[in-house]
């Protein structure tokens, strides 16, 4: 089971993968909180009014070495199974603790699945969230006819939670 | 009958020594005076009888086995009478002439033959005193002979040496080098061979697959961490020349409409490698040539010249490099290089013998070097290992020019040995197997004059460059993944050689964790922001001489190991590195998946671009660093995961795709007609009509016609779907000669940018998340208007489709896309999990017709058979092709509508299909007809719109699938 497969976590809160965006700053992109319009060439500050048509690539979040008990959460796969593997780690693979991450849209269902762990638990389970802001890039490339454009990278942050559920320790 | 004519000649052997005929005629006895010397058949009576004999064939005059059927041998009428004397004598000659035969021995036998079976003796032939006595002289004779024909003999099959011989080194290269003249050997050839299902394709022996059981290893490797091919059989066009005129010139193959050209800005400037689909100069939307990529040289301040890489498969490449001179209006062939750069061939002989009395490695590595190559001046390439394209004839031209444009085309086929590492650890692997380049000091510059690297390390901008490279690949170490760069990165750097460096073990490479300083941290955002430092993309492998001289100067991997035995510590790095271990090498990062929502950047990696001659020293470490190796089989995976054509499969408007198809359904039928006839499947039954290919052309003329005729006829095609399908269809079987004889051309693949992405917003349930899909830009409505004219302009054109099975099922090549009818579509939005509509069965017409013929081949009545049979025939008399190659199970060659020919329209076929182990359930990749599509989409109520049903050749269930058009 792919878990940290990255783009399917976030992509199902923005659908399309890649748009076409003749006004980068349309409503679309209300759920980007800051589109910092850096890096690009110094030469074409007013890129913002550029006519130039640009498709969107996202590129994958920064992936961070993972240990046994990280489970990333994703949109895409059944939420049973992600529970089930919790759980799996919990009673059968022997962890005191296990660490439940979600980024964007799954931050919801990372929240459902440690609740969840709590409940069946009886309380013996215990959760400890963090929440931080992860910095996701994306590729704008130029569509132009007369092939001029550069290409753009422009980075814009996303929420992601952290929670840690273990059991407490008995003193 | 006829006696075969290896019969023949093994009777007339053993007949050498016999007399000449013992047939006395018996039908001589009927006159019973007149044949006075019957044996040789003079006499009157005998006249009849023998020139009957004469006319029959001449290997019928001795004796004949068994029974004859035009009654050769047995008179029909008895004698009334014989004459004593006559008759005697005609006995007489017959048992001389028997004993005679008896006596001669034949040729074949040996003397211990003539004994009877119990009187053998084991080893008779070589210890004649086992025969008996009065057969031992004979005995000895025939030994002294067959002696000496032996000892002449012997002299011939010398060329079967010793083992020994055979293995020597020398040896060896030679009988490599002669199994490598029709089919080139990549430098990893003899690796793979060990390990691989090997083919010769393309003019290369490639590796297929491995012999071990690897598929779902291979995959893992691929989306978790790295797997390893050999792509150096892709073929490298250079162009040198201005940029300007290499852009016009180019220009001519490529249109903007397909995407980013030649010409595109990120590109150009060196930093990214692109790829472009290249048609024909000036045919654009018709006639593909088929995919390329590209990569330009950075600019520098010395030269004024721009230097581009076009790499080509090689089926493409002999479509691709007659269109590239006609643009480039480079005829002239040049046989020796353009560039007066001294080339090191020629330097290096005399540099040698300088450094004769240095060191003595150096020294040792002499004789052998220097012995080569006066062999090889002697134009004798004995024992040279042959590095780079051995099928070339030398006198061949790789190079042309022309005089009024500028441009040079040199073809570096095999001088550039390239790897791909697909994955996402695949860049942990590089980082571990390569070591940047050390820098030499002065002392080491006197030392080995002729090597390319002290000499460019006396240049300080060199050095800084090289320092700049270094860092970059430094901060990649700390990337994870390597879906997080910007796709197409390019990186130019000089490692040492990581032969040095090899692990024990094999080990499996890990990301390094390591916690990054926060400046490194602050670099590492920009590299990803802004990719690669524009003149970190510059590389030495651009450079013809150093490539030369790097491939010539290389450390033998005997001369290495020598040097590792004198190491104190066993298994340490070996150091100070050896003056010739530094090479250059170019690193190119390939973006995985790039179209569609899922699984985003998936199957990204590296290719390693490296001088030839290297290969293996660069294979071994990367192996030893825990990668998985694949052949050509998980490479048409890969880019099946990715949702990408692969070539050539999936190019059939391509020459060199059409000429795959061909290969491929020849090699189909073949596998099929192998198979016992009772055992194979019955296409015909299955309403398959071509199981084994796909009639793009008739599909794509059959739409053109379906929806010309829809057009004339109104929108009634859409509620009375099935009656007028059926109007239309029989009208367009009458008029398929007109449609064949109409020179309305080929058809084509779609690849214009915007009307795929038109498409693909059409083929969308625009349900409930359509709102949020596209904001800014709004896509026109799907009506008949916008259809009609979207038909016009794209005519004929086939469109590249991903599949998704909805449900279970596994589709197959040459699977049918079909459109669901009203009540499938009911059915379906019932029951979602359940199974889809079965297709009736299908009569065979032609199975009796086989019957028929057989029966009729036995009576051997097979001119009249046909005529009649036909007018009999209940079906349509179409095909007035000869029945001899009717197969059992399929459809003979003209094909009648392939569109209409089941209970569902078909709309295209499937090229790549299988379970898709990324995506968790089956998925198939093909075309289907752009007209066809549009009018079922326009048809289908707004829920259900994109989908689709798809049939296996080899079943009757139609399973639904859900149509993406990924742009």
């Amino acid at each position: 089971m792919e878990i940290y497969g990255a783009p399917h976590y976030f992509t199902a809160g923005v659908q399309a993968a890649h748009r076409k965006m003749t006004e980068p700053r349309s409503p679309g992109m209300s759920s980007v909180p800051q589109v910092i319009p850096t890096h690009t060439e110094p030469s074409s500050q007013a890129v913002e009014m550029d006519p130039v048509e640009y498709t969107l690539r996202k590129r994958l979040p920064r992936k961070l070495p993972k240990r046994r008990n990280d489970v990333y959460v994703n949109m895409k796969t059944d939420f049973r199974a992600q529970l089930a593997r919790c759980q799996k780690l919990l009673e059968g693979g022997g962890h005191r603790e296990i660490c439940v991450h979600g980024l964007g849209l799954a931050i919801n269902r990372a929240i459902n699945i440690a609740l969840q762990l709590q409940a069946s638990s009886q309380g013996a389970l215990q959760l400890a969230a963090n929440t931080s802001t992860v910095e996701l890039i994306d590729d704008l490339e130029p569509e132009d006819p007369d092939e001029a454009g550069e290409p753009m990278t422009r980075t814009r942050n996303n929420s992601a939670i952290h929670i840690k559920v273990f059991y407490p320790d008995p003193q | 009958m006829k006696m075969s004519a290896a019969k023949a000649k093994m009777r007339e052997k053993k007949m050498r020594n016999q007399p000449a005929s013992v047939q006395y005629p018996e039908s001589s006895t009927e006159y019973g005076g007149g044949a006075d010397h019957p044996v040789t058949g003079g006499g009157q009576s005998n006249v009849r009888p023998f020139s009957k004999r004469q006319r029959t064939p001449p290997n019928r005059s001795g004796w004949v086995r068994g029974h004859q059927k035009d009654g050769g041998g047995y008179a029909r009428e008895m004698p009334k009478f014989i004459t004593a004397g006559a008759f005697a004598r005609a006995r007489a000659a017959e048992v001389s002439a028997m004993l005679k035969a008896v006596t001669k021995t034949t040729a074949s036998s040996h003397v211990f033959q003539t004994l009877p079976k119990h009187m053998r003796r084991r080893a008779m032939s070589h210890n004649t005193k086992r025969l008996p006595r009065r057969l031992r002289d004979v005995a000895n004779r025939m030994r002294e002979k067959s002696l000496l024909a032996s000892s002449k003999k012997k002299k011939e099959p010398a060329k079967s040496k010793s083992r020994k011989a055979r293995r020597r080194h020398g040896n060896l290269l030679l009988e490599f080098n002669r199994r490598q003249r029709k089919n080139i050997w990549l430098e990893t050839h003899i690796w793979h061979a060990k390990r691989f299902h090997m083919v010769k394709k393309w003019g290369y022996c490639l590796g297929v697959r491995p012999t071990y059981k690897c598929y779902r290893p291979c995959y893992r490797a691929m989306s978790s961490h790295c797997l390893l091919q050999d792509l150096s059989y892709y073929c490298c066009i250079e162009l040198k020349g201005e940029e300007d005129k290499l852009l016009a010139a180019l220009s001519q193959l490529t249109s903007k409409e397909g995407g980013p050209t030649f010409a595109a800005a990120m590109c150009l400037s060196g930093g990214r490698q692109g790829s472009v689909t290249v048609y024909r100069a000036g045919q654009y939307p018709s006639q593909p040539l088929g995919p390329v990529t590209y990569l330009w040289r950075p600019r520098t301040a010395e030269l004024t010249h721009r230097q581009l890489w076009i790499w080509a498969h090689p089926t493409l490449k002999q479509d691709l490099l007659p269109e590239l001179q006609s643009v480039c209006l480079c005829s002239e062939a040049v046989v020796t290089p353009v560039e007066p750069e001294v080339s090191c061939a020629e330097a290096d002989p005399t540099v040698q013998v300088e450094a004769k009395s240095e060191n003595i490695p150096d020294n040792k590595l002499k004789p052998g070097a220097k012995r080569k190559r006066s062999r090889k001046d002697a134009s004798e390439p004995a024992e040279k290992k042959i590095l780079g394209d051995g099928t070339r004839l030398p006198s061949t031209p790789v190079t042309w020019k022309s005089s009024s444009t500028g441009i040079v085309i040199n073809d570096l086929t095999m001088e550039i040995v390239r790897y791909r590492l697909i994955g996402p650890q695949s860049h942990s692997v590089l980082a571990e197997t390569l070591e940047a380049a050390t820098v030499c000091d002065a002392s080491m510059d006197l030392k080995s004059p002729s090597l390319w690297w002290p000499q460019h390390c006396k240049d300080q901008s060199n050095i800084s460059l090289h320092q700049q490279q270094t860092g970059v690949f430094d901060l990649l170490k700390g990337i994870c993944s390597t879906g997080e760069l910007s796709p197409g990165t390019v990186l130019g750097l000089t490692v040492d050689d990581p032969r040095l460096t090899l692990p024990q073990k094999k080990v499996k490479a890990v990301p390094c964790v390591s916690q990054a300083q926060e400046a490194d941290e602050e670099k590492r955002r920009e590299l990803m922001m802004r990719g690669v430092p524009q003149q970190c993309c510059q590389s030495f492998l651009w450079d013809q001489s150093v490539r030369d001289n790097v491939t010539d100067n290389k450390l033998s991997e005997q001369e290495l190991n020598r040097t590792r035995s004198e190491l104190l510590v066993p298994g340490s790095r070996l150091s100070p590195t050896p003056p010739q271990g530094r090479v250059p090498i170019l690193l190119v990062h390939q973006p995985g998946k790039q179209v569609g929502n899922e699984l985003n950047s998936w199957g990204a990696g590296w290719d390693l671009l490296l001088p030839k001659g290297w290969g293996m020293a660069f294979w071994i470490p990367l192996v030893y660093r825990g990668v998985r190796v694949a052949g050509l089989h998980m490479s048409l995976k890969h880019s099946q995961n990715k949702a990408a054509p692969h070539f050539p499969h999936d190019y059939p408007d391509c020459p060199a795709g059409a000429r795959f198809q061909e290969e491929q359904e020849a090699e189909f039928l073949d596998k099929f007609r192998r198979r016992p006839p009772a055992k194979r499947t019955n296409y015909i039954k299955h309403g398959c009509l071509a199981p084994f290919r796909c009639p793009w052309q008739q599909l794509a003329e059959e739409w053109e016609l379906l929806t010309t005729e829809g057009g004339a006829e109104g929108k009634g095609y859409g509620q009375t779907e099935s009656t007028t399908k059926t109007d239309v269809i029989e009208e367009v079987t009458s008029q398929q000669n007109i449609a064949a004889t109409n020179p309305s051309s080929c058809f084509n693949v779609l690849r214009n940018r915007k009307s795929l992405r038109l498409l693909s917003a059409w083929c969308r349930p625009t349900a409930s998340r359509g709102k949020r899909q596209r904001p800014g830009a709004a896509v026109p409505p799907l009506t008949p208007s916008a259809v009609t004219s979207f038909n016009a302009a794209h005519r004929m054109s086939l469109l590249w489709v991903r599949l998704t099975l909805l449900s279970k099922g596994n589709p197959e090549a040459h699977a049918m896309v079909c459109v669901p009818t009203a009540e499938d579509l009911k059915l379906f939005s019932k029951n979602k999990a359940g199974s889809g509509p079965q297709e009736p069965p299908h009569k065979d017409h032609f199975k009796s017709r086989i019957k028929r013929k057989k029966k009729g081949s036995k009576k051997a009545a097979s001119s009249l058979f046909s005529s009649d049979d036909r007018a009999s025939d209940p079906i349509t008399p179409k095909d007035p092709q000869s029945s001899s190659d009717l197969i059992l199970g399929l459809w003979p060659d003209p094909l009648p509508s392939v569109t209409s020919h089941c209970s569902r329209v078909t709309l295209g076929w499937i090229t790549q299909g299988d379970f898709s182990l990324s995506v968790g359930c089956g998925e198939a990749l093909g075309f289907v007809s752009v007209a066809g599509l549009l009018n079922t989409l326009l048809n289908q109520p707004v829920e259900h719109r994109g989908k689709l049903l798809l049939r296996n050749p080899t079943s009757l269930h139609y399973r639904f699938v859900k149509l993406n058009i990924d742009v």
